[in-house]
């Protein structure tokens, strides 16, 4: 299981922006058990690569390939495939259903392809601190216990692959510690890799690569 | 993997435009009903004109003759039918035997001899056979032979008998009709003149004319009338319908005349279904009309619930998934619309056999298969544009 970049750079990025980023054309292999650390300010491209990893978005120049299949080949079914069962996510934008309470927001994920029993939506979210928030809807959450939704809600699939994009820019230290754990743990038992984008380093999470964006 | 549907039910947003649904159902339900009604009755039309009018043999036979206008007076020839005419008759699918009505082209008298003291110029005609519908196996004649058969009309019978006794004639009943013996003579050029005996020996209710056999006529039209081929003025038609509307249009169109009596049933036919094709059409335009309402409905649902669709398939729901589960849910809606009007077009039958037609033999207060074919095909046709529409939006989403 890998994901490859070759070449990428967004199609409304110039060339000057390439200089000095670590990623942006250049040729990149993320395999299976990896934690790739993406450190990069304001603006640099980090949702754009999260989303183009995702297959949201295609406007950029270059490939990215998962198991030698290029993205931009993929039609619609396949990319369902690809996100149920190979890719997940935490948005920055979180991207929750706002009228639907917080059980239900990660039950739509559970039911899609269950790696874990119902049960375990309950226990992660105690875990979190979110456990009395359950049958609230998630519009009325505030943004700290959204994202912890959200990342509950990656954790519920399988995956090779774990994108996260700024998981924890409405979390105090303690609370992202804690979540971070819990990716860890998740990621371990699929042996999966996580791609982490955020503003400036972390201390908590054990990378084995880093790249400036 | 079972996925369920039902958490997803509640992220398409309705709520606020049931108004419109219920409309749009409505709608369908009035249009199929219309539809349906219609077909029904159509079939209704068919079977009380249609069935009715096929007689003995499951034929109607019709004399028809070219309709003679000041233009064609008195050219023959513009007002007999000649052979293209008769092929091309034949040739029509709802024609199943022309044979021509040939008159003699001579003077012929008929005298009631010493008996009753009558006598008169006469025509006499001759036709196929099989068209006469009562011939007695001695409806034969042979050269050299001096006693005709004649086949006479029933309606010339009932004529005479009324004139008779202004005459101080005999009115004859049935039976004695056939047993005078009557003295046909023949006049030819130059004086040439000879007297047959004849006696009626059938009457027939079909034809109105004298008929006596072809073999005769044919002979006596060359010796008298110096004459070889005859022209028809009258054609005797053999339809399995004398009420076809296409049959009756092809008449009407050809300017032929035909016995308005025998065909009047048609024209009210024809007329009613044209009112009732009307009104078929109009439920099909009212079922589209639905079906574009609703197709705005499931537009306006789906642009309402974009935000949670495009979610659902960002977060991997397949985008075919989704279609056939959303238009899944309509199938309940459109089999209740369409059951709707089925059983009203049921009520409508049932009401329309047993109070107007008084439980006529011909109907049935039962729907006939055709109508039940056709709410099926208006359930399938509501599922599937329903899918291709969601689906095309749907995609639109990805």
């Amino acid at each position: 299981m890998q994901l490859q970049l070759q070449q990428l750079l967004p199609v409304y990025f110039d060339e000057s922006q390439r200089n000095g980023s670590e990623v942006w054309r250049k040729d990149l292999t993320f395999n299976k058990g990896e934690y790739i650390k993406i450190v990069a300010p304001s603006g640099s491209g980090k949702s754009s690569l999260m989303h183009f990893l995702y297959g949201l978005r295609n406007e950029y120049n270059g490939n990215i390939t998962y198991n030698n299949n290029d993205l931009k080949k993929f039609t619609a079914e396949d990319f369902a495939v690809y996100r149920k069962d190979q890719v997940s996510i935490v948005f920055q934008d979180l991207r929750l259903f706002p009228e639907q309470t917080v059980y239900e927001n990660i039950e739509l994920k559970r039911q899609l392809n269950s790696f874990h029993p119902a049960e375990k939506i309950k226990e992660m979210a105690e875990r979190l601190g979110i456990g009395s928030k359950l049958k609230n809807k998630s519009r009325i959450c505030s943004y700290g216990e959204q994202q912890r939704v959200a990342i509950i809600r990656a954790l519920m699939q399988p995956f090779d692959f774990l994108l996260l994009d700024e998981p924890f820019s409405h979390l105090d230290d303690k609370n992202s510690q804690n979540a971070m754990q819990l990716m860890l743990e998740e990621a371990r038992l699929r042996n999966a890799a996580i791609i982490f984008a955020d503003l400036e380093r972390i201390d908590f999470f054990p990378y084995t690569r880093l790249f400036h964006l | 993997m079972a996925v369920s549907f039902k958490p997803i039910r509640t992220l398409l947003q309705t709520g606020t435009n049931t108004g419109s649904r219920w409309f749009s159902y409505i709608g369908l339900g009035i249009g199929v009903l219309l539809l349906l009604c219609s077909i029904q009755m159509f079939i209704n039309i068919q079977q009380l004109l249609g069935g009715e009018n096929q007689r003995k043999e499951g034929y109607d036979f019709i004399s028809i003759s070219k309709t003679i206008t000041n233009e064609t007076m008195g050219q023959l020839e513009k007002n007999l039918f000649n052979e293209n005419d008769i092929k091309e008759i034949s040739s029509k699918p709802f024609v199943q035997g022309v044979s021509p009505l040939v008159a003699n082209r001579f003077r012929v008298q008929l005298s009631a001899g010493e008996i009753i003291p009558f006598s008169t110029d006469m025509f006499l005609e001759t036709l196929d056979n099989t068209f006469i519908d009562t011939v007695p196996p001695n409806f034969t004649w042979k050269e050299g032979q001096d006693y005709i058969p004649i086949v006479f009309s029933s309606d010339f019978l009932e004529i005479y008998n009324v004139f008779a006794p202004g005459y101080g004639l005999p009115q004859l009943s049935e039976a004695t009709a056939s047993q005078v013996m009557v003295y046909i003579t023949c006049y030819g050029a130059n004086g040439l003149q000879q007297t047959f005996r004849g006696s009626i020996v059938a009457l027939s209710d079909r034809v109105n004319s004298i008929i006596v056999p072809k073999t005769f006529l044919d002979w006596a039209n060359m010796k008298f009338g110096n004459v070889h081929d005859v022209k028809a003025s009258r054609l005797y038609i053999k339809t399995k319908d004398a009420n076809n509307p296409d049959f009756l249009s092809y008449l009407q169109q050809k300017n032929y005349k035909v016995n308005k009596d025998k065909t009047k049933f048609g024209r009210v036919k024809q007329v009613l279904q044209g009112i009732f094709s009307g009104l078929g059409i109009f439920g099909m335009l009212v079922v589209i009309l639905a079906l574009m309402l609703f197709s705005f409905y499931l537009q306006l649902m789906i642009a309402r619930s974009k935000d949670n669709l495009q979610l659902l398939l960002m977060l991997g729901y397949s985008p075919n998934w989704l279609s056939k589960n959303v238009s899944k849910q309509f199938i309940p809606v459109y089999i209740l619309v369409v059951l709707t009007a089925l059983v009203f077009t049921e009520g409508m039958q049932w009401a329309f056999h047993h109070f107007a037609m008084f439980d006529r033999p011909e109907l049935s207060s039962l729907l006939h298969w055709s109508v039940l074919t056709t709410a099926l095909f208006l359930i399938g046709l509501s599922l599937l544009t329903n899918y291709r529409m969601v689906k095309k939006l749907l995609y639109k989403l990805v």
